[in-house]
């Protein structure tokens, strides 16, 4: 019973997906109806009896994520030529970019996430 | 016949990332995470029997389709942590800001460097975003959506093997930092990433990646502006 229960769920979770996407296409907004449907979700876990009717879904699906990913990951098999000759050199300015996105992001919040403990950001408690 | 490729496709797929999940738990080497070495073992796969991507979709667009509910699904561990997110919001906001910025301008501006095609800048631009977002900044400032989604997947995944590396000789430990690292460079398969530290992480990680999609989004075509 326990894949149907999870089943069930995870299409109330496509659904509110769908929802999200027609609000996007519907208003033109720049946000992926994804990240809409998760807002969605956000605000409705608020009404504390509806969290039990995602909550098996939602950590099935979450843990998961990189299962759902590999088709787009293989789609790279498609552009192979990008790693040959003037290609590669875009690869290796996006893996440089990257290295620098995820050093300087996450430097910079560890020194405002550390000092916050160390009463520094209290003012904006 | 298609029905048939489609189940076996599926069944292909979930059987190799359990069986890269299951060799990572073994040796647990970062550089092995299940989502690059499931990609390698179905491109091969692929390339060895003359299959070509459009069949492997035939299957790969169900497990594709999940993709949506599922990044609906991080709204939960985002609601769980929500007091957590209150608490840091000005530290999530500043470096998902920074990160994004320097992601844009670093990207662009090495590519003008090298002198890379004008159409090739436009599509990687927006590589740190996820990719259905990355996909429409492309296509309005004029870039391939399609090769900017390959670009996205190798931010992605160079993000979830290295990123284990990166972190650990930068001295990055509070879970703050970890999760927004993963998700404002490597979006969604960073915030799969971040989530394998924890639960907290992941949640990080899920709203760095939306708040850098949001940011992007806006900035993106004045960044542009001011380079090309």
């Amino acid at each position: 019973m326990k894949i149907f229960n999870l089943i069930w769920q995870i299409g109330l979770l496509y659904v509110i997906y769908v929802i999200g996407t027609f609000l996007q296409k519907l208003f033109h907004l720049m946000i992926p109806g994804s990240i809409i449907g998760m807002l969605i979700l956000f605000a409705l876990l608020h009404y504390e009896p509806f969290q039990n009717l995602v909550k098996d879904g939602c950590s099935f699906l979450v843990k998961h994520l990189a299962l759902l990913f590999i088709p787009a990951t293989v789609g790279v098999m498609e552009y192979f030529s990008l790693f040959q000759s003037k290609g590669i050199l875009t690869v290796f300015i996006v893996i440089i970019s990257t290295v620098l996105v995820m050093s300087i992001s996450s430097f910079v919040s560890q020194m405002t996430a550390a000092k916050k403990k160390a009463g520094c950001w209290a003012e904006w408690e | 016949m298609k029905i048939i490729v489609s189940i076996l496709m599926i069944l292909a797929t979930v059987l190799i990332y359990w069986l890269m999940v299951k060799l990572y738990n073994k040796i647990h080497i970062p550089l092995l995470v299940p989502i690059a070495t499931s990609t390698f073992v179905i491109i091969s796969l692929l390339i060895t029997f003359h299959i070509s991507y459009h069949t492997y979709m035939y299957g790969g667009k169900w497990i594709d389709e999940l993709l949506g509910p599922a990044v609906v699904a991080l709204a939960f561990p985002l609601y769980k942590h929500r007091s957590t997110l209150k608490k840091y919001a000005v530290s999530i906001v500043l470096s998902v800001v920074v990160g994004t910025i320097i992601g844009l301008c670093s990207g662009i501006m090495m590519a003008v460097l090298f002198g890379i095609d004008k159409e090739l800048i436009l599509s990687l631009a927006p590589k740190s975003v996820t990719s259905p977002v990355a996909m429409d900044i492309t296509d309005i400032i004029g870039g391939n959506p399609t090769l900017a989604a390959v670009y996205v997947m190798i931010a992605g995944i160079f993000g979830a093997m290295f990123g284990p590396y990166l972190l650990k000789l930068l001295r990055i430990h509070h879970p703050i930092a970890i999760g927004i690292g993963y998700g404002t460079a490597s979006h969604g398969i960073g915030t799969a990433r971040a989530a394998e530290y924890g639960s907290l992480e992941g949640a990080i990680g899920s709203i760095s990646m939306t708040l850098s999609a949001i940011f992007a989004s806006i900035i993106c075509p004045y960044v542009v502006q001011l380079f090309l």
